[in-house]
């Protein structure tokens, strides 16, 4: 009776047993799931430590015009002049953006809005990058599935979540371009390979779509126009021309250029610049080689096939050379940019481009700041390269040629490691993927022998010769146990180095700057906003502030109010007035300013919290842009023996010119540190030189309650009698 | 002859030409051919040579793949970083007690900073650990004798436990605060 009464139970569990393959499809969907709720979690330390606000200082301008644009709907942003920054010029705004995530951002805030979830905009800005990062992990299980297989694509997925090279420009508050533009880089790759692999017109006008979507939302784009067509030449080279790889580079090129020109920014760049060039040269390669192949086809000869395949190359190379030279001299086709020339020839950028020279994230990478952002990844790259050529195939040769211009890249700049990092994911992955299989299948072949022997073992001599294998097949299967337990420990070191690295170095707002205090307090310094607040409440609304560029986005974000110069940096003269009104005494900059209107002065100390990214750290960079344009500022005169000094050997030129005394007006009587004497620099570590500083043309309007920002106000010129 | 109606849309003379050289060996109606067959070769005698043009054939794809592992090398122990910043190759500070000039290893205070020997050696840690999975991949081929299979395993575990401990020195040596 029990029997009975238990049979339905255990039909019941009998009907809840799934089958293998059903199995395992629950598996890597909880895996996905996971993975893509880990992707997101992991990146909002910040969130949860200060407050859901925008960090650093391109997302304030990224910030401002979503805001514009979901207050004034689309026409009015994309045609929108933004007189309130770069006085007297002006910015085009709706010209020189690229629109994907704005676009991106407000698309998620309508759809929000219309679920009727009533959420701010800022809300919406800050989370964007998490989720789009979330939505790259399953791109990646898609991509590395089609590459290798479904456990290389699970590798892959885990991998991307937590690296710390991706993870740095997409935590939560990062609303910059390279949170939506990786997400559609590496969706862009995977429709292309896909079609490539497929030969299907539909993915290939899929990848089109992806590339638009990429060139709306990053300049990064250039990279995908010369990569797709660097492989492409590569396929043909090694012999793997065919009719998909036809179809779908093709319908990508032609498709996504014409898409490519609907964004204003970009413009005609895709049939004029030297650095599209490449694109369209294989294009015309492409077809040529279809004529050929056509033509072989058509023939039966091939002696004669050789003699015209030989003319019609000659031919092709002599026209396409003549073509790129008559559009180069002619200057229609314009030569490479500096910034991305600077990626060829790294050298070119310290001698003739201080700009971008100046800016930290273009130095080039050093070997403990690929440890930082990769760790175990390091390893297992070149593992990854090694299993890819022992099978090669049109997916494979794509990843590798992915991987190694992309580290290239990496190597010539720091901001740059962005980019190689879903590269070297998808790499790793594979060796993982490949490696673990193997272990696997020694941990499994042993356990059939053993069960097959037990099974049909019966005669003496079977048994002996079981036994002598049996010898060495526990001591494999044992070292495969342990070495995937290695395997495991490796990989979990990884995830504890990555979450490391995202709680403590990338997770910071930079507008917010945190300390330790004297007994391991937290100390919160949030003078910049204090300062912006107190400009958006105490000035009039058409004051313009002259700061430097770095601070412009988040003055007219924030502060609300015209600025002279901002981080957009599209006008070098205009930096380089700022930068010599900043680095003269205070007679000529005066002059200057007034022919700028500048009301207010915007400076950055951190004299008093030792605070080591402000503005006379920054001076000399403003005294080089300043004297590339205006020759009477010698960047000499600001040094003694070549060493940049504020104390009491500094330079008089250093000592009297408007920054110092800016920034240290009323510090001469502070005291800063135990033990120290007044006006003891905390961020340079010396006591300064001139203390008793009087400003003529200025007056204090406001100091920071840390010091940190002062501003400024430009007193009227006296009344003339 | 039937293959001419099929021939390409627009023959320059030149295909014409090849074409109409193949068909009839004998006689050729290139008029270069015959320009050059009187004025210099009738009088200048081309001497014989066993030159024959460089054939290119592709290497392969271990030898690229070996290439490839080098130029890693090279990026990673950042050889860009040495060329452009030109770091000396290995630090210096002064010991305050004796006087004595004692060298320092690891640039400390900064992650994006190297001296050209750190930077060589940690890049060489990252390539002997990727060897080392290579080595343990080559141990599991079925195609070989087992001894050479132990010694390659053996090779590879050993390159990647020592490639992970150094490396993580390195990194403990030269951030102080590293995951703490």
């Amino acid at each position: 009776m029990a029997a009975v009464a238990n049979m339905p139970v255990s039909d019941l569990l009998k009907s809840f047993k799934l089958k293998t393959k059903q199995q395992e499809l629950l598996i890597r969907v909880s895996i996905l799931c996971l993975v893509y709720i880990l992707a997101f979690i992991t990146r909002l330390f910040s969130v949860l430590r200060y407050e859901s606000m925008i960090h650093e200082f391109d997302p304030y301008f990224n910030y401002r015009t979503t805001l514009y644009l979901t207050q004034n709907g689309f026409y009015d942003f994309w045609n929108w002049f933004d007189y309130e920054s770069w006085y007297p010029l002006g910015r085009i705004v709706g010209g020189t953006l690229y629109p994907g995530l704005m676009v991106t951002a407000a698309l998620i805030y309508r759809i929000l809005h219309f679920l009727r979830f009533a959420v701010h905009i800022r809300e919406v800005c800050v989370l964007t990058a998490p989720f789009f990062a979330s939505n790259t992990t399953l791109v990646a299980y898609f991509f590395g599935k089609e590459i290798w297989d479904t456990g290389a694509g699970l590798v892959a997925a885990i991998l991307i979540a937590v690296c710390p090279g991706y993870i740095s420009r997409s935590v939560a508050g990062s609303y910059d371009n390279e949170g939506v533009a990786i997400f559609a880089l590496l969706f862009t790759f995977y429709l292309f390979v896909k079609a490539v692999n497929t030969g299907s017109l539909a993915w290939s006008l899929a990848s089109a779509f992806g590339y638009f979507y990429m060139v709306s939302a990053w300049g990064g784009y250039v990279f995908i126009i010369n990569l797709i067509p660097l492989y492409v030449l590569v396929l043909l080279i090694t012999g793997r021309y065919s009719m998909r790889l036809y179809v779908a580079y093709n319908c990508m090129y032609v498709l996504g250029m014409l898409l490519a020109m609907q964004i204003r920014f970009v413009g005609f760049q895709h049939v004029q610049s030297g650095e599209h060039m490449a694109a369209m040269g294989v294009f015309f390669l492409m077809q040529v080689f279809y004529f050929l192949d056509w033509v072989k086809h058509m023939l039966s000869d091939t002696k004669l096939f050789q003699a015209f395949l030989r003319i019609t190359v000659t031919c092709a190379v002599t026209v396409g050379t003549i073509a790129l030279g008559l559009g180069m001299l002619s200057g229609y086709i314009s030569p490479w940019t500096g910034r991305f020339y600077s990626l060829l020839d790294p050298t070119y950028a310290k001698d003739h481009i201080p700009i971008i020279a100046s800016v930290s994230e273009h130095q080039p990478t050093a070997w403990s700041s690929f440890m930082f952002d990769f760790h175990i990844l390091l390893f297992l790259f070149p593992a990854g390269l090694y299993f890819c050529f022992k099978r090669l195939s049109d997916a494979t040769i794509f990843i590798v040629m992915y991987g190694l211009t992309s580290m290239y890249f990496a190597g010539v700049m720091v901001r740059l490691i962005l980019v190689a990092t879903p590269a070297v994911c998808l790499i790793s992955a594979i060796a993982v993927s490949a490696t673990v299989k193997n272990l696997t299948v020694l941990l499994r072949s042993k356990n059939k022998g053993v069960q097959t022997g037990s099974t049909k073992g019966s005669g003496s001599s079977k048994a002996s010769s079981k036994a002598l294998l049996d010898q060495s097949q526990p001591f494999q299967k044992n070292g495969a146990i342990a070495l995937l337990f290695g395997a495991f420990y490796l990989l979990s070191k990884y995830a504890t180095h990555c979450t490391w690295v995202t709680s403590e170095a990338y997770s910071s707002p930079s507008i917010v700057l945190a300390a330790r205090g004297a007994h391991g307090s937290r100390v919160i310094f949030d003078d910049y906003r204090e300062a912006y607040f107190w400009l958006r409440q105490n000035t009039p609304p058409d004051a313009k502030v002259m700061s430097w560029w770095d601070y412009g986005y988040q003055i007219t974000a924030m502060g609300n109010r015209t600025v002279i110069v901002d981080n957009n940096t599209w006008n070098n003269t205009h930096i380089a007035t700022v930068g010599r009104a900043m680095s003269s005494y205070e007679d000529e900059a005066i002059e200057i300013m007034r022919s700028l209107d500048v009301d207010y002065v915007l400076v950055v100390f951190g004299g008093v919290t030792g605070y080591s990214s402000d503005d006379i750290n920054k001076f000399l960079w403003m005294v080089r842009i300043g004297g590339g344009v205006f020759p009477v500022i010698k960047e000499p005169d600001y040094l003694v023996n070549g060493e940049y000094r504020v104390d009491k050997g500094a330079a008089p030129k250093m000592l009297n010119c408007l920054m110092y005394k800016l920034c240290y007006y009323r510090f001469g009587e502070m005291l800063t540190e135990y033990g120290k004497p007044p006006g003891y620099d905390r961020a340079r570590g010396v006591e300064i030189g001139n203390k008793d500083i009087k400003l003529e043309h200025l007056e204090e309007a406001f100091t920071t309650s840390n010091w940190i920002v002062r501003i400024y106000k430009v007193k009227p010129p006296n009344n003339r009698w | 002859m039937s293959q001419k109606t099929r021939m390409a849309p627009k023959p320059d003379p030149q295909s014409l030409s090849a074409t109409a050289a193949d068909s009839s060996a004998q006689v050729s109606i290139d008029p270069f051919f015959h320009i050059l067959k009187f004025v210099p070769y009738s009088f200048l005698r081309p001497p014989r040579l066993r030159l024959k043009l460089p054939s290119f054939s592709l290497p392969s794809a271990m030898t690229v793949f070996s290439l490839i592992l080098l130029t890693y090398f090279m990026v990673v122990s950042g050889f860009i970083y040495d060329v452009i910043v030109e770091p000396p190759g290995i630090g210096s500070t002064q010991d305050p007690a004796t006087g004595a000039v004692r060298p320092v290893v690891f640039l400390s205070g900064r992650v994006n900073g190297q001296y050209i020997i750190e930077g060589l050696s940690s890049g060489f840690m990252f390539v002997l650990g990727g060897i080392g999975i290579v080595l343990l991949d080559l141990a599991l081929d079925k195609n070989r004798a087992r001894s050479i299979k132990v010694s390659y395993s053996i090779a590879g575990i050993s390159s990647i436990v020592i490639a992970y401990v150094m490396t993580t020195l390195f990194i403990r040596i030269k951030i102080p605060g590293y995951l703490r």
